[in-house]
């Protein structure tokens, strides 16, 4: 009954509710774009750190994996120290640099990963093999199309100029064995992968021992904390970094699209409630003559009021259907936006959809909805019966 | 590795600091150590000043210069450094290259040339001269550093197109609001005569009125979130950096905005109102 008589008076002002409706389901598309932001980009980089299995890295002492060109002395004998800890499944050491490939008529360049290939985590193989002998290497989609190579051909690489010389440093005859896809990389970063032994050599004395990174898989069961601080307190040259530690730092840098989510997601939660509250209490205002005959006749206080809270709560949900419709085909937007940015990972998504994105834009919506016809039942319900019918009457 | 990037690696050990020499700006200082400057946040986390002692050496646990703190500088407004939480240090390029083994090697050269007609020919030339290294334009690079930027402008253009939708529905639902509070009042009207443009201008200048007040109120808003943003932003990522920026062309822009938008939903509500006869409107 109290649906009925909530549903009936929406439905007395088709436009009006309409256009409340329409503007709920755009609080709400926004509501959960920034839930999904929030909370999305987070979730996205976590799986993609894990997604190798990989629960610790190792990077030159105080900076990230990869975020300068610095590189870890004495990387192998590290290696050898980790490898030999009980709850250590697999160590992952990782070279990089850069490769030049002369063309006829110019030159290629691309991002290369020394890399020990039973036990890398960087790329997933897509058609052949991973390197096997020293003078082979795989390749991602981007060099291949730059270079005009498949795999089983053969190509001149060098990992440097020298300009004394006019010629080019660190060359050899590569074998393309395999097409892959890099975990980390941009999509359209052209990018190799060959054994780290064949890149030191290609770069000189100045790399000979020398990782940019070290990725540990652990043992299941082993405690990931637990690991990570033993293995920091004995190497002392090395920065640590867990997947947690990692995405604390990943926080820090993106603080500013998460909290851009929260204000974002704020004002439009402030927004659908005040439309919503506008229109309750206008359509309030309008009817008070017939609440307070209802009151007259013997209908209670908390049923004017729950009657006026269904309204709004129905505005809402019946908003909220179409503004998370709205706001998935919004987040694609968005997202295909921000993945422009240079250098992202082709894997990592700022709006992630989750199940739980969804629940909470609407608890928050329902629960707005429930808040905005707080003061026009209050003020529907307290109407004194006897006046205002006679102000009613009088008009 | 590069120069630019052991730049930022440089490892600084603190020793005692009793030892204080007096500012300066040449490359020894007083007592015969080199000099270096570094950036405020590194001397506000290390609690360094500047005639302090310190050791710095290019890896951990390698054997440093001890060198004195000369000058602390302030971090350009540069918006590529924000998120980044590095520290920086400045040495004297061959006490940096002596300190890395590093030889005669540089990353860049930067070259003034004269006058703006000139930087494509002296490019052309330097490369084609050049081997293992290429010459670019100062603009063209910045095209290349500020894409980051651009992605964030297009993004915040996309939040932008939302946030006017979402205005232009709650301001056509508060207008018609308004003018549906005045059925009564519009039907008196129509039947003593007024003419449905009069009415339909009464209320168009109204949304008007209504829209300038709010944009002008949005405007005062918007200002004091800026700089709320700005002292925010600035204190998290302790960079002069103005994140915000609120200039007479937003401004115009936003009121003109808010003023189109009130108009149509003004204009749309009132004809909506006209349209009905006027004794339908008191209800009969």
């Amino acid at each position: 009954m109290i649906a009925t008589l909530a549903f009936a008076s929406l439905l007395r002002h088709r436009a009006r509710t309409a256009l409340a409706i329409l503007g709920v389901a755009v609080s709400a598309a926004m509501l959960l774009d920034m839930v999904m932001l929030s909370s999305g980009m987070r979730e996205s980089f976590r799986s993609l750190l894990l997604s190798q299995g990989f629960q610790l890295r190792l990077s030159p002492k105080g900076t990230l994996p990869f975020d300068t060109e610095a590189t870890i002395r004495s990387a192998d004998s590290i290696v050898a120290i980790i490898r030999a800890r009980p709850a250590v499944a697999a160590v992952s050491p990782v070279l990089g640099g850069q490769l030049h490939f002369p063309l006829a008529a110019s030159m290629v360049n691309a991002t290369a990963l020394g890399v020990e290939p039973s036990v890398q985590g960087d790329y997933e193989l897509v058609e052949g093999r991973n390197p096997s002998a020293p003078e082979e290497l795989v390749a991602n989609d981007a060099l291949l199309r730059a270079l005009g190579r498949a795999v089983g051909d053969t190509i001149h690489a060098a990992s440097g100029y020298d300009p004394q010389l006019r010629s080019l440093s660190g060359q050899r005859v590569l074998r393309i064995v395999g097409r892959v896809r890099f975990i980390y990389l941009a999509l359209d970063q052209r990018a190799a992968a060959l054994p780290i032994g064949t890149l030191r050599a290609m770069n000189g004395p100045q790399s000979e021992g020398r990782a940019s990174l070290a990725m540990v898989r652990l043992r299941p069961g082993a405690d990931v904390e637990r690991e990570r601080a033993a293995l920091q307190r004995s190497l002392r040259t090395v920065t640590v970094i867990s997947t947690s530690e990692a995405l604390k730092q990943v926080d820090e840098r993106l603080s500013y699209f998460r909290q851009l989510a929260v204000i974002l997601g704020a004002v439009s939660l402030t927004v659908g409630f005040l439309l919503v509250t506008t229109l309750v209490t206008v359509s309030v205002n309008e009817r008070i003559g017939e609440i307070s005959v209802m009151r007259a006749i013997g209908v209670h206080r908390w049923r004017v009021v729950a009657q006026i809270l269904v309204e709004s709560t129905m505005i809402m949900l019946v908003a909220a259907p179409a503004g998370l419709a709205l706001g998935l085909v919004t987040a694609r937007w968005l997202n295909s936006i921000l993945a422009r940015f240079p250098g992202l990972p082709e894997r990592i998504d700022f709006f992630l959809f989750q199940p739980s994105a969804a629940w909470t834009a609407l608890g928050l919506l329902a629960l707005s909805g429930i808040l905005a016809g707080v003061y026009p039942s209050w003020r529907g319900a307290s109407l004194p019966i006897a006046t205002t019918l006679r102000q009613e009457a009088v008009g | 590795m590069s120069i630019r990037t052991t730049l930022l690696l440089i490892c600084i050990a603190l020793r005692a600091t009793g030892a204080q020499s007096p500012p300066s700006r040449a490359p020894r200082s007083s007592a015969g150590a080199r000099t270096i400057a570094i950036d405020s946040r590194l001397a506000s986390d290390a609690k360094l000043q500047v005639g302090d002692r310190v050791v710095i050496s290019s890896e951990p646990g390698a054997p440093g210069d001890t060198v004195v703190i000369a000058g602390i500088v302030q971090r350009s407004a540069d918006p590529a450094e924000i998120a980044r939480g590095e520290y920086r240090v400045r040495l004297h390029l061959d006490h940096l290259q002596t300190l890395l083994g590093y030889g005669d090697r540089v990353d860049r050269f930067a070259i003034r040339t004269r006058g703006d007609g000139s930087a494509p020919e002296a490019v052309a030339r330097i490369d084609a001269a050049a081997y293992g290294f290429r010459a670019h334009r100062s603009a063209d690079v910045a095209v290349e550093t500020s894409r980051t930027f651009a992605v964030v402008s297009r993004f915040h253009r996309a939040i932008g197109v939302i946030t006017i939708v979402a205005s232009a529905i709650f301001l056509l639902c508060i207008m018609l609001l308004k003018v549906d509070e005045r059925r009564r009042d519009v039907a008196a009207l129509r039947l003593i005569g007024c003419s449905a443009r009069t009415i339909v201008g009464s209320v168009v200048l109204e949304a008007a009125v209504i829209a300038v007040l709010g944009s002008l109120a949005g405007v005062a808003v918007g200002g004091a979130a800026s700089w709320i943003v700005n002292q925010h932003y600035q204190a998290v990522y302790r960079t002069p950096l103005r994140f915000s920026i609120v200039t007479g062309d937003i401004v115009v822009l936003a009121v003109a905005l808010s003023l189109v938008l009130g108009l149509a939903a003004g204009w749309l509500a009132a004809r909506r109102l006209v349209r009905t006869p006027p004794l339908a409107l008191f209800g009969r």
